[in-house]
C-alpha cells in the first residue's frame, strides 16, 4: 500500500511538471484509430467472431532549453471486456489487464555535457541488432493482449548514455518491474489444452504483485569500418511471468473446476555480444547471449540469432534464425520471450508510392508450427491511412503459434494522424 | 650566302609564329578542363556548415501529392561532409533520422537510418543506396553532394540551362573504393558562378537518364550562393520531389555531438 502511494505521488509529481509547461509551444502529435477484427471462428463461450478496437493517442514534445521533455497518453476501448481492465491507476503497467488509459511516455532527457545524456522517466527501450528475434531485446516486457501486435511496454527507468570516439555506452536502471502482460488464460489468444485439464475447467488468474525491483543493464557499442560490435550485461528480474497452476486449490464450479493461477518472477543474469557487418549487398547481424537463472523453471539459456538483410529497390528481404542451445526445464511455451525457439523468421516488406506492405513468415522449428502474416497500408492522404491485414497461425498446438489457431483473423484499420 | 641566311631567319620566324599561333589557338579551343572547373566550383561554394528546413512535395505520376518536412544539418562539403537529416512531418515519418558520414579515399559514406518505432538505428548497406529515401525520389546516394574526386570527368562543351550558359561535364564514377548506383552523370555548371544547376543521372546499362536533379531560385545568403529549390525527377516513374530550402544558415558552428550515432538515436532531438 505504501509502495503504491509512492508510485502515485511520483506520477502526480511528474504530471504536475506538465502543468506550468502547457503554455509553451510544444509539438503535439498523435492519432485516432478504429480497428476491426474478424476471426475465422468463435471461441465457444468466450470470444465472438468480431472484435472492435478504438485508440486515441497523443504525444507532446517540448524542448526546455537543452532538455527534451516528452509525454504521451493513450486511451482505448476494446469491445471484448475480458481483454481490457477497469479504468484504473496503473502507471507501470503492472495489472493483469490493460487499463483504458495509460501513459506511454513521460520522460526528460538532460544533456550532462556534449557527449553524455541522462534520461529519466517512462520510456521504451530498443536493444539488439537482429530483427525478428533479438536476445538482447526479447526479454523486455511485451503486452500480448493482442498476441500478434508485438507491442513493447515502456519502462520507468533511468538511462545514462554517452560516447567517446567510436565507443558508445549506455547504463540503464529500471527500479520497478513492468511484467509481460498475457492474454486472458483460456481465451482464444491463450488457450490451455483441455488434455491437461478436464473439460469445463476455467482459470482464476490471481493478481499477484510483481517484484518492485526491476533490472540494471549496461551496453557498449562501437563501429569499425563495416563492422559494428557490441556487448551487454544485465541483472535483475526476468519480467516474463512463470505461471503456477494451483491444481490443489481448484474449486468445483457448475461446469467443472476453477483453478487458481499464480504468477512468479525469476531473477536472471545475462551477458551478450552483438555484431553486424556489411558483406557486399547484404547486412549480416548476429547476437548471442548467455542467460543464467537458478530458478527451477527458467533455468539457463544460451541463445543465438543470425539475421541477414538485403534490399531490392524499395523492398527489404530479411531472414533470422534463432535458437537456444540449452533445453529449458519446462515447456518453452511457458517461457514467453523464448517460446518460439528454435525458429526461423522471414520477412519481405516494400515501400510503394501508395503506401507499404509486408509479408512475414515465422516458423517454430521444434513443433512445426508457425504463422503467416500479411499487411498492406494505403495512404489516403498524408494524414489518413487504411491498413488491411491478416494473421494465419498454423501447425501443432504444442507450439506457441499452433496453440492459437483459433485466433486466425483479418483486420482493417483506419487511422487519422496529426 | 647572305641571301641564304636571310631566308633561314624568315623561315624560323614563320615557323615560330606558326607554332605559337597553333599553341595559342589550341589553348583557346580547349578552354578550362573539367577537373579545374569542378575544383574551382567546390572551392567557391564550400561552406563550413549549412543547415536548413526543407519543405518537400512528392508528386507521383498520377498527380497525387504528398508533403514532408525535414531539418538538414551539414558539416564539411562533398568528400568530407557529415550530414544529419531529421524528418519533422508528416506524423508517419516524424522523428526518422538519417546520418551520413563521409569516408576518406573516395569510399562511399557510412549511412544509418533511425526509426522511432524501433528505437534504434539501422545501417544502410552500400548496395542499398538506390532505395528510395523515405518515400521521396531521392535515393540514399542522391543524398550525397557531388564529389568530383570520386569521378573521371570530361568537359563536353556548353549549353543553356534555364537561360544561363553552363559548362556541360560528364562524370563517370571510379568505383574503385565504392560502388555507385550510376554509370554516368552529366553535370551542368553555371558559367558565371560555377554553381551546379542540373544533374542528369544514368543508371547502369541505361542509355537515357533515369533521374534529373534541377537546382533553381539561386540566392546569395551569408555570402554564399544557394539554390532555394531542388527538384529530383524520376524520369522512369514520372514522379518529382521538390525541396524548398527555408531558414538557410551557413557556417554556424554545429554541436560536437550533432553528427554522431548517439545523437541520431536521440528521440525528439535534432
Amino acid at each position: 500500500m505504501k509502495k503504491r502511494l509512492e508510485f502515485e505521488l511520483l506520477f502526480l509529481f511528474l504530471l504536475l511538471l506538465l502543468l506550468p509547461l502547457s503554455v509553451m509551444a510544444g509539438e503535439i502529435s498523435g492519432y485516432a484509430e478504429a480497428k476491426g477484427f474478424a476471426y475465422a471462428e468463435r471461441w465457444p463461450g468466450r470470444d465472438n467472431r468480431g472484435l472492435g478496437w478504438g485508440t486515441l493517442f497523443t504525444k507532446w514534445e517540448e524542448m526546455l532549453g537543452e532538455t527534451q521533455f516528452t509525454a504521451s497518453l493513450r486511451g482505448e476501448g476494446i469491445t471484448s471486456g475480458e481483454q481490457q481492465g477497469a479504468l484504473d491507476f496503473d502507471p507501470a503497467d503492472r495489472r493483469l489487464r490493460r487499463s483504458p488509459v495509460s501513459v506511454r511516455d513521460l520522460w526528460l532527457r538532460i544533456p550532462l555535457n556534449s557527449t553524455h545524456d541522462l534520461q529519466l522517466g517512462r520510456f521504451q527501450l530498443g536493444w539488439g541488432k537482429t530483427d525478428g528475434y533479438s536476445p538482447a531485446d526479447a526479454f523486455l516486457p511485451r503486452d500480448l493482449t493482442d498476441p500478434f501486435a508485438d507491442e513493447k511496454l515502456p519502462l520507468w527507468a533511468l538511462r545514462l548514455n554517452g560516447y567517446s570516439g567510436a565507443l558508445r555506452y549506455e547504463a540503464v536502471a529500471v527500479p520497478v518491474t513492468t511484467p509481460w502482460r498475457l492474454p486472458p488464460l483460456g481465451s482464444r489468444n491463450a488457450p490451455v489444452h483441455t488434455r491437461s485439464f478436464p473439460a469445463g475447467t476455467d482459470f482464476n488468474e490471481v493478481a499477484s504483485t510483481p517484484p518492485d525491483i526491476g533490472f540494471a543493464a549496461v551496453r557498449l557499442q562501437s563501429t569499425f569500418g563495416d563492422w559494428e560490435l557490441g556487448g551487454w550485461g544485465r541483472a535483475g528480474v526476468h519480467p516474463a511471468p512463470i505461471l503456477n497452476f494451483r491444481v490443489g486449490l481448484a474449486t468445483p464450479t457448475a461446469t467443472g473446476f476453477s483453478i487458481p493461477v499464480e504468477r512468479r518472477y525469476a531473477r536472471e543474469e545475462a551477458v551478450g555480444v552483438e555484431l553486424s557487418r556489411i558483406l557486399g549487398p547484404w547486412i549480416v547481424r548476429g547476437e548471442s547471449a548467455a542467460l543464467f537463472s537458478r530458478d527451477r523453471d527458467l533455468g539457463n539459456a544460451l541463445i543465438g540469432a543470425v539475421c541477414v538483410e538485403k534490399c531490392f529497390g524499395n523492398g527489404t528481404f530479411l531472414v533470422t534464425v534463432a535458437g537456444n542451445a540449452i533445453s529449458p526445464p519446462v515447456d518453452t511455451a511457458q517461457l514467453y520471450d523464448r517460446a518460439l525457439l528454435p525458429a526461423v523468421i522471414a520477412s519481405w516488406n516494400r515501400t510503394e508510392e501508395w503506401g507499404e506492405w509486408k509479408l512475414v513468415w515465422s516458423a517454430g522449428l521444434k513443433h512445426g508450427d508457425g504463422m503467416l502474416k500479411a499487411e498492406a497500408g494505403y495512404n489516403l492522404t498524408d494524414l489518413w491511412k487504411v491498413t488491411l491485414g491478416g494473421e494465419l497461425p498454423y501447425g501443432s498446438e504444442e507450439g506457441p503459434f499452433g496453440a492459437i489457431t483459433a485466433s486466425r483473423r483479418v483486420h482493417v484499420a483506419l487511422r487519422r494522424s496529426w | 650566302m647572305r641571301r641564304n641566311i636571310s631566308f633561314r631567319i624568315i623561315y624560323l620566324r614563320i615557323m615560330t609564329a606558326v607554332i605559337l599561333s597553333t599553341f595559342c589557338a589550341s589553348f583557346a579551343w580547349a578552354g578550362p578542363d573539367a577537373r579545374t572547373l569542378l575544383k574551382e566550383s567546390e572551392q567557391r561554394h564550400r561552406t563550413k556548415t549549412q543547415q536548413y528546413a526543407g519543405e518537400l512535395t512528392v508528386v507521383n505520376k498520377n498527380g497525387k501529392v504528398r508533403k514532408k518536412g525535414w531539418k538538414s544539418f551539414r558539416e564539411g562539403y562533398a568528400g568530407d561532409a557529415k550530414n544529419l537529416i531529421r524528418f519533422i512531418d508528416p506524423p508517419e515519418v516524424k522523428g526518422v533520422g538519417f546520418l551520413s558520414l563521409a569516408k576518406p579515399g573516395g569510399q562511399n559514406p557510412d549511412q544509418w537510418l533511425y526509426l522511432p518505432s524501433m528505437k534504434r538505428e539501422r545501417r544502410i548497406a552500400t548496395q542499398d543506396r538506390d532505395s528510395s529515401f523515405v518515400g521521396t525520389d531521392f535515393s540514399y546516394e542522391d543524398m550525397e553532394e557531388f564529389d568530383h574526386v570520386k569521378h573521371k570527368v570530361e568537359l563536353h562543351g556548353e549549353q543553356l540551362v534555364d537561360n544561363f550558359p553552363c559548362y556541360v561535364i560528364e562524370a563517370f564514377p571510379f568505383e574503385k573504393n565504392g560502388k555507385s548506383v550510376y554509370e554516368k552523370k552529366i553535370i551542368y555548371l553555371r558559367k558565371d558562378n560555377l554553381y551546379l544547376l542540373r544533374e542528369d543521372l544514368y543508371r547502369k546499362g541505361e542509355k537515357e537518364p533515369g533521374k534529373r536533379m534541377i537546382l533553381s531560385d539561386l540566392q546569395q545568403i551569408g555570402g554564399h550562393w544557394v539554390a532555394q529549390k531542388m527538384e529530383m525527377k524520376d524520369l522512369k516513374k514520372g514522379s518529382t520531389t521538390t525541396v524548398l530550402l527555408k531558414e538557410i544558415i551557413f557556417d554556424k558552428p554545429q554541436p560536437v555531438s550533432r553528427f554522431t550515432l548517439q545523437n541520431l538515436n536521440r528521440e525528439g532531438g535534432d
